[in-house]
């Protein structure tokens, strides 16, 4: 009997069973099917079918739509407007994590609900909001006005747009690393000579970037997609101010589906290549920091 | 570099941290500040450096008044109990910050900083692992870059908030000799917090005594030791029994026997004795009752494990703990459950608090 059950019932771990390392946490199989399977469903047959069908178009035309002077200058607004707005963000959703998490002050807590309005407010109330601050009739706008200059109907408009939906992705992305930093950090550096301004150049800088630049990622990845929000401030001016997901909306309205799905591809690849160079960008910052 | 301070106070909100706190610290001394967490030694330590800064009084270095340099212009070696270290930064780098950030006319070359820091880390031996990051290390490894980068800038006081609070009891012990060489070696004027006695006691060359954010004592480990100012330092230094007695026209009572007290016996009524364990001397209980002016006790158990065994008894309801040779124990033949009698070599009464 015992001998039977020794022989027939637990088998020995099979070892190098490719990439599954054994485990005990059960169900690996059952969610890992799951898994593939939604992200096929929801993330790779849309954008797939999408690639395909404007492949069937075929290069050159493909190439003639993409580099169409409206379209391309369309592309250069949606990312330029989108970067700068995150490198914007960078610094002032820096100034305003550090505010958060170092100082105690009255009414805090409503500062930092504040943060997180632009994540739930719909964008469409955002432009609307910020176009009436802004228009040449608006508070600001007239200011402006006065100046000489404007910000609605402009790219600035456009960025000043991207700004307000992509605070929260640096202020919540960089806020739990400040508050992981020790104050003590900063004691050392001063003891040990340094002024207020080395100590943030060559201590907190380097320990937040990582965060920071997954932050700039998303911030941008969000200004680069931003649609509600900006149609309103832009005016969308064709090679003026007018951005990429206008312009596919504007080609779908004309019954263009082909030309709004070439574009769709093109910004897709780009967005594609953008990200995947700020992944290295952060694999290459954090390989530096060894933890 | 002699540091003196002068009744400093620090409060937080409506916690008093320090209340008029005055001291002396000599030249090339190593001195401990003991006392428990809250007693405000870490207060006094952050102060001395310029991290804190004190609601009165004042701290000066060699006669000259502190109040308007910042931290930075101390020049003074602060090691953190969590060491601190820039994270992002090799060992190599960590050491040589202090050095780098120094103004353009006062840095070294990079070549001097190299060997500089090549030096510390030889001294700290640690010169293997220069290309490691601090998350890389052991806790004893981090908290000797810690030091290594505090002593680059050659700082003229070396202060330690708990240095060896966070790392488990063998590094510890081994650290703490070390840091005792390097201080014989480099002769800095140094202040260590601790709560732990031992180390203060092992360590110091002066040991001072705090609680309730006062200096309560301040002198040689065998002067607080063997003379401890009051019932606090005397139970703080060290495992101690406290028995209720009674001074009665001016002799200290324990059940009705006289005790036999060094210094005084304090004023009449309810009062606490306090004996060490090694004070409590043990002896074979005849079978005819206990002799006169004796006490009797039943073994309630026996620790002999090490060089000095641990006998825990039983006296009239209270639990009285004795340390014994190995030797003593077994000519005793003391087991758990057996009757002895007990005695006091040196005694001390405090009055009993109300």
């Amino acid at each position: 009997m015992t001998a039977a059950v020794s022989t027939g019932g637990v088998k020995p771990a099979k070892r190098g069973r490719g990439f599954l390392a054994p485990t005990i946490l059960p169900g690996f199989g059952t969610a890992f099917g799951f898994t593939l399977f939604y992200l096929c469903l929801i993330v790779l047959i849309p954008l797939g079918h999408m690639v395909l069908v404007s492949a069937g178009v075929g290069w050159t035309r493909f190439w003639a739509i993409t580099l169409a002077p409206r379209v391309l200058h369309a592309f250069y607004i949606s990312f330029g407007c989108a970067f700068v707005a995150a490198l914007v963000n960078a610094v002032f959703g820096l100034i305003v994590a550090w505010v958060l998490v170092r100082y105690r002050f009255p009414g805090r807590r409503i500062i930092d609900a504040m943060v997180d309005l632009p994540f739930a407010l719909p964008t469409s109330v955002a432009g609307i909001a910020l176009t009436a601050i802004y228009a040449p009739n608006g508070w600001v706008g007239a200011f402006a006005k006065a100046a000489g200059f404007k910000i609605a109907f402009t790219p600035l408009g456009i960025i000043i747009a991207l700004v307000f939906v992509g605070l929260p992705f640096i202020v919540r992305t960089v806020e739990p690393v400040l508050q992981d930093l020790d104050a003590e950090v900063e004691e050392a550096a001063a003891s040990l000579g340094a002024t207020r301004w080395q100590t943030f150049s060559k201590v907190l800088l380097p320990a937040i970037l990582p965060a920071l630049l997954t932050g700039i990622a998303l911030a941008f990845a969000r200004g680069v997609g931003e649609y509600g929000s900006v149609i309103f401030i832009a005016g969308n001016i064709p090679a003026v101010s007018e951005i990429v997901p206008l312009l596919i909306v504007a080609r779908l309205e004309q019954y263009d589906y082909a030309g709004a799905t070439i574009i769709a591809t093109a910004m897709l690849g780009l967005s594609f290549l953008l990200l995947l160079a700020i992944n290295f960008l952060q694999r290459w910052t954090r390989s530096r920091h060894a933890r | 570099m002699a540091i003196e301070i002068r009744n400093v106070e620090k409060t937080f909100g409506a916690f008093t941290a320090l209340g008029g706190v005055s001291l002396d610290v000599r030249s090339g001394e190593l001195l401990a500040l003991l006392g428990p967490s809250g007693s405000g030694k870490t207060t006094l330590l952050r102060i001395i450096a310029g991290l804190d800064h004190a609601d009165a009084g004042e701290v000066s270095f060699d006669g000259q008044d502190t109040r308007d340099r910042a931290a930075r212009d101390r020049q003074v070696g602060f090691v953190f109990q969590h060491y601190a270290l820039f994270r992002h930064m090799t060992v190599f780098d960590n050491v040589a910050f202090g050095l780098r950030v120094k103004r353009k006319a006062e840095r070294p070359a990079e070549m001097d900083i190299r060997r500089r820091v090549g030096q510390l880390l030889d001294m700290v031996q640690l010169s293997h692992l220069a290309t490691r990051y601090p998350s890389q290390l052991s806790g004893g490894q981090r908290q000797r870059v810690a030091l290594a980068r505090a002593l680059a800038i050659e700082p003229k006081v070396l202060l330690l908030d708990e240095p060896f609070g966070a790392l488990d009891a063998k590094v510890r012990k081994d650290l703490r000799k070390w840091l005792r060489h390097l201080h014989d070696d480099m002769n800095i004027t140094s202040i260590f917090v601790t709560h732990d006695q031992e180390e203060a006691l092992e360590l110091a060359d002066r040991v001072v005594v705090m609680n309730h954010g006062q200096i309560i004592q301040v002198g040689t480990p065998t002067e607080v030791y063997d003379t401890p100012a009051d019932s606090f330092v005397f139970d703080f230094l060290g495992g101690v029994n406290r028995l209720n007695g009674i001074v009665d026209k001016g002799v200290a009572r324990l059940d009705g026997h006289p005790v036999r007290v060094d210094g005084e016996v304090g004023p009449e009524g309810p009062a606490l004795i306090y004996v060490r364990p090694h004070q409590v001397e043990l002896g074979v209980a005849p079978a005819d009752g206990v002799p006169e002016g004796k006490w009797s006790a039943r073994v309630s158990m026996v620790h002999a494990a090490g060089p000095v065994a641990r006998v825990e008894l039983d006296l009239s309801g209270r639990a009285l703990e004795a340390q014994l040779s190995r030797d003593r124990l077994s000519d005793l033949a003391l087991q758990v459950g057996s009757w002895c009698t007990v005695d006091f070599r040196h005694a001390r009464v405090f009055p009993a608090r109300a």
